[in-house]
């Protein structure tokens, strides 16, 4: 199938393209020079044409999400998703796995990335992932709090660490290295938490700063598309700001040396706005985005996701379990916790972000504070769904940031006055252009995962994923902001159509993306000596169990690297 | 305006009335009432398919619904004004989410009767099941205003997350009412099975007949003689008569106010 949409304003940030009136041409799924005369023709004249939409942090399939959804009919009440010839699907925070998908699309996104994949439960998230329609989806593995990840750095034996990661990753079908409170989940299991980046985890006797360094270190050496991603300790805490900046500074030595991709960082922050709270208890809690945000724009070496607040109800999850533990206990609501063997931890708490709430709106407002003054080619929209709150508010986030009268009027009549005083959301003037909409939704995205070769632009060569918003790039009016981006016009997902006039109009199945590195065959018998004796002694399953099987996927995509430095 | 419905035969599969609000039927006439679309089980029917309609004068928006049976669920849910009266027994969810009106049932109901309820009056002349006056399964906003008063009997849970208004059972309930409450208060003039108020932040339960026991996470206060109970601070407080064994709690949250009152009388073994 031929498509061609003509006389779209085209942003397009990797190719720097900024608002220029032109064709885009489809062919066999990819975006091509030209075509022939029976290509279908796509009026897009008045839209905004950008590549599809990328989601490098949430968490929409396997076994937390699926605790949330269980424990949370509530949730599934509140919101019912029932279209003609698409699946039904229920819930506000925690959707289906349908839902989720279409959602998703007529978003006009195209890809989202699990966050959180723990690798003993990884076949139940790629099952999830079968069932997750229209977007291509990857997953990371967790690694920040496992025992063999912790043995092998403790003994500063990279190379071994580095052929477990590889071997990991390769048999979980994972995507990166995902890393979550590290060492404060394994507290977790003892009954603590670690506190700041040198504070040891119980027995394996391992600080923070250890794992993140030499993590980073391990993601290098095997020259993965995407850099560690990491959510570092204290989040959540009033005054963790200073642990989450001396966790960026403690990687900025190591050089990016990706061997897929076009990355330039070796640092990904998740969810930032968590980690850049001021004061010392709650009472004198205060916002430092904007001191993270000074952070971010004077280092090469680093790239943030923001974890906006939108002020829902929703559920919080996260493989932090200590987190969720105080969560629960200062809020008295519903709580799950799981601890998965040898490698990870979780914990889920249903949670109300009440924009009446001082310390809620404060949160709010630190959101802001980070993208307003970090520079747009550094920052990434997210809202860790479900814990800052549902993707599908990524459209009012879109508004908060293009309009400053509708921040100001959320600032003055919606939320705490607190978000007035203790952030400097109010005094600050920026509005982001479209251009830089389309930076902080798919490009940086692109870039920083290591997919920009074929993802997140719209030059030749690259995959047909492209959404089309019925939006003027000058529009101010918040209402038609949101509106444009809740709905696409258009979406094309490998050279389909599959969105038109935010109504999901074909149910096609995406890739599920991993990597598999080449392990040198001498350390990789090394390794299998080591993992033989940790799968008899301590698991309780079979390593051939423990391997996600062919079968669980609607197709893979494999990201082959054969030149690492261990290969 | 008034309207009738009398439901022609009993029915097997479930069918959802929330669309029949008196207030938003004040005005059409029976052909448009007839018409009216109701979910039934995976299929939608009309009101007519089901009932004989008929109209008649009344200076508020009223309903009576005749032969009514359990299978009619969602009666009066989000209802704001006006009344309904049900001859016979209903089903699950009456009178959820009421914001004011009155609903009065001449027969039993089924569970969760007045959930999440914020004004209005229930008045159930039978028994009530499960759920009575509590929050939707799984969510955390009870009733919050309103009165709900049972004749009979009443199921377990009752009052599950109530923030606020008040429960009277006249007969007895089974376990745990008032389990999780934060407000509002809960009288029940007959027996209990046990486990009052597991979980209770805030609130009171008055208990008039026998207790087996009280959950140990309670603190016993001592006697009290025609209590004036305050849920909150500057309240006028409801006053109610006879001697009470006042106990506090539940002690597994952080400083607790709610309150047990149990009949002297009928309980010599407790205190």
């Amino acid at each position: 199938m031929e498509y061609i949409i003509k006389n779209g304003i085209v942003f397009d940030p990797l190719n720097k393209i900024d608002g220029e009136q032109m064709d885009i041409c489809i062919k066999d799924g990819v975006i091509v020079e030209s075509v022939s005369e029976d290509a279908k023709v796509i009026d897009a004249s008045g839209c905004v044409v950008m590549a599809g939409g990328i989601d490098s942090h949430t968490h929409i399939s396997g076994p937390k999400v699926n605790t949330g959804r269980m424990m949370r009919p509530e949730d599934s009440y509140k919101e019912i998703y029932v279209k003609k010839g698409l699946k039904p699907g229920t819930g506000f925070s925690v959707p289906t796995t349908y839902k989720t998908g279409y959602q998703y699309c007529e978003m006009g996104y195209t890809l989202a990335i699990e966050a959180a994949m723990p690798p003993l439960k990884a076949k139940h998230v790629h099952d999830e992932f079968v069932d997750i329609p229209q977007i291509d989806k990857g997953a990371l593995t967790l690694f920040g709090n496992n025992w063999m990840v912790m043995r092998y750095l403790k003994e500063k034996d990279y190379e071994l660490c580095a052929a477990y990661v590889a071997w990991v990753l390769k048999n979980t079908r994972g995507f990166a290295i995902k890393i979550v409170n590290p060492g404060g989940t394994e507290a977790w299991g003892w009954g603590k938490n670690v506190h700041g980046l040198d504070d040891p985890t119980p027995y394996f006797n391992i600080t923070g700063r250890e794992i993140v360094r030499g993590l980073c270190k391990v993601n290098e050496m095997l020259g993965l598309p995407h850099s560690i991603h990491v959510h570092p300790n204290d989040l959540g805490h009033p005054g963790n700001w200073k642990t989450t900046i001396e966790t960026m500074d403690c990687v900025k030595d190591i050089e990016p040396k990706p061997k897929y991709g076009e990355r330039e960082t070796v640092y990904y922050n998740a969810h930032v706005q968590f980690h850049s709270y001021g004061g010392t208890s709650w009472k004198d809690f205060e916002s430092k985005g904007v001191e993270i945000a000074e952070y971010v724009n004077k280092s090469d070496h680093v790239v943030v996701d923001v974890g906006q607040i939108t002020l829902d109800e929703t559920t919080t999850m996260t493989a932090d379990g200590p987190m969720e533990y105080d969560l629960h206990v200062s809020t008295g609501n519903k709580w799950a916790n799981c601890d998965v063997e040898l490698e990870t931890g979780s914990g889920v708490v249903p949670f109300n972000y009440s924009p009446k709430g001082p310390v809620y709106s404060v949160q709010w407002a630190i959101g802001l504070d980070i993208f307003l003054n970090t520079d747009p080619s550094k920052v990434i929209l997210a809202t860790d769904h479900p814990n800052g709150g549902p993707f599908t508010r990524f459209s009012r986030i879109i508004a908060w940031l293009m309009s400053k009268k509708y921040r100001d009027y959320w600032l003055n009549e919606v939320v705490h006055r607190w978000a007035r005083t203790r952030s400097s959301v109010g005094d600050n003037d920026k509005e982001y252009t479209m251009y830089e909409i389309a930076q902080i939704t798919r490009a940086n995205q692109a870039k920083v995962l290591g997919l920009s070769l074929e993802r997140g632009h719209l030059g030749v060569g690259a995959i047909a994923d492209i959404a089309i918003y019925e939006i003027n790039p000058e529009e101010k009016d918040p209402k038609v902001i949101e509106r444009a981006f809740r709905y696409a016009k258009y979406t094309f997902k490998k050279g389909e159509m599959v969105v038109k006039d935010g109504q999901v109009v074909k149910e096609v199945f995406g890739d599920t993306i991993y990597v598999d590195v080449k392990i040198d065959e001498t350390l990789e018998r090394e390794l299998m000596k080591d993992l033989d004796e940790v799968f008899r002694k301590y698991y309780t399953i079979q390593m051939e169990n423990y391997k996600v099987p062919e079968y669980l996927a609607n197709n893979w995509k494999v990201i082959k690297i054969e030149n690492s430095q261990i290969s | 305006m008034e309207v009738i419905l009398k439901l022609k035969e009993d029915i097997t599969v479930p069918v959802e009335l929330d669309a029949l609000l008196p207030e938003k039927m004040e005005g059409m006439d029976v052909e448009e009432i007839r018409d009216i679309e109701i979910p039934q089980g995976r299929t939608t029917v009309k009101v007519g398919d089901l009932f004989e309609v008929e109209i008649e004068e009344s200076d508020i928006p009223k309903m009576t619904i005749k032969n009514s049976s359990f299978k009619l669920k969602r009666v009066g849910e989000g209802m704001t004004t006006g009344e309904i009266v049900i001859e016979g027994d209903v089903g699950m969810h009456l009178g959820a989410e009421m914001k004011g009106g009155r609903i009065v049932v001449n027969g039993n109901v089924d569970n969760w009767a007045g959930r999440g309820m914020k004004g209005g009056e229930l008045i159930i002349k039978g028994n009530a099941r499960d759920y009575l006056g509590s929050a939707y399964r799984g969510g955390y906003r009870g009733m919050s205003g309103g009165l709900i008063v049972v004749e009979g009997n009443a199921g377990h849970e009752i009052g599950e997350h109530m923030h606020g208004g008040m429960i009277h059972v006249k007969g007895n309930v089974g376990y745990f009412a008032g389990i999780h409450a934060k407000g509002g208060i809960i009288k029940i003039d007959g027996d209990v099975l046990g486990r009052l108020g597991a979980e209770m932040i805030k609130g009171a339960i008055v208990v008039k007949g026998r207790v087996p026991e009280v959950l140990p996470s309670f603190k016993y206060e001592g006697i009290v003689e025609n209590p004036l109970i305050k849920v909150k601070k500057k309240e006028e407080g409801v006053r109610i008569e006879g001697v009470y064994h006042m106990f506090t709690g539940d002690y597994v949250s952080k400083k607790p106010k709610g309150q047990l009152y149990i009949s002297v009388d009928r309980n010599p073994h407790l205190g």
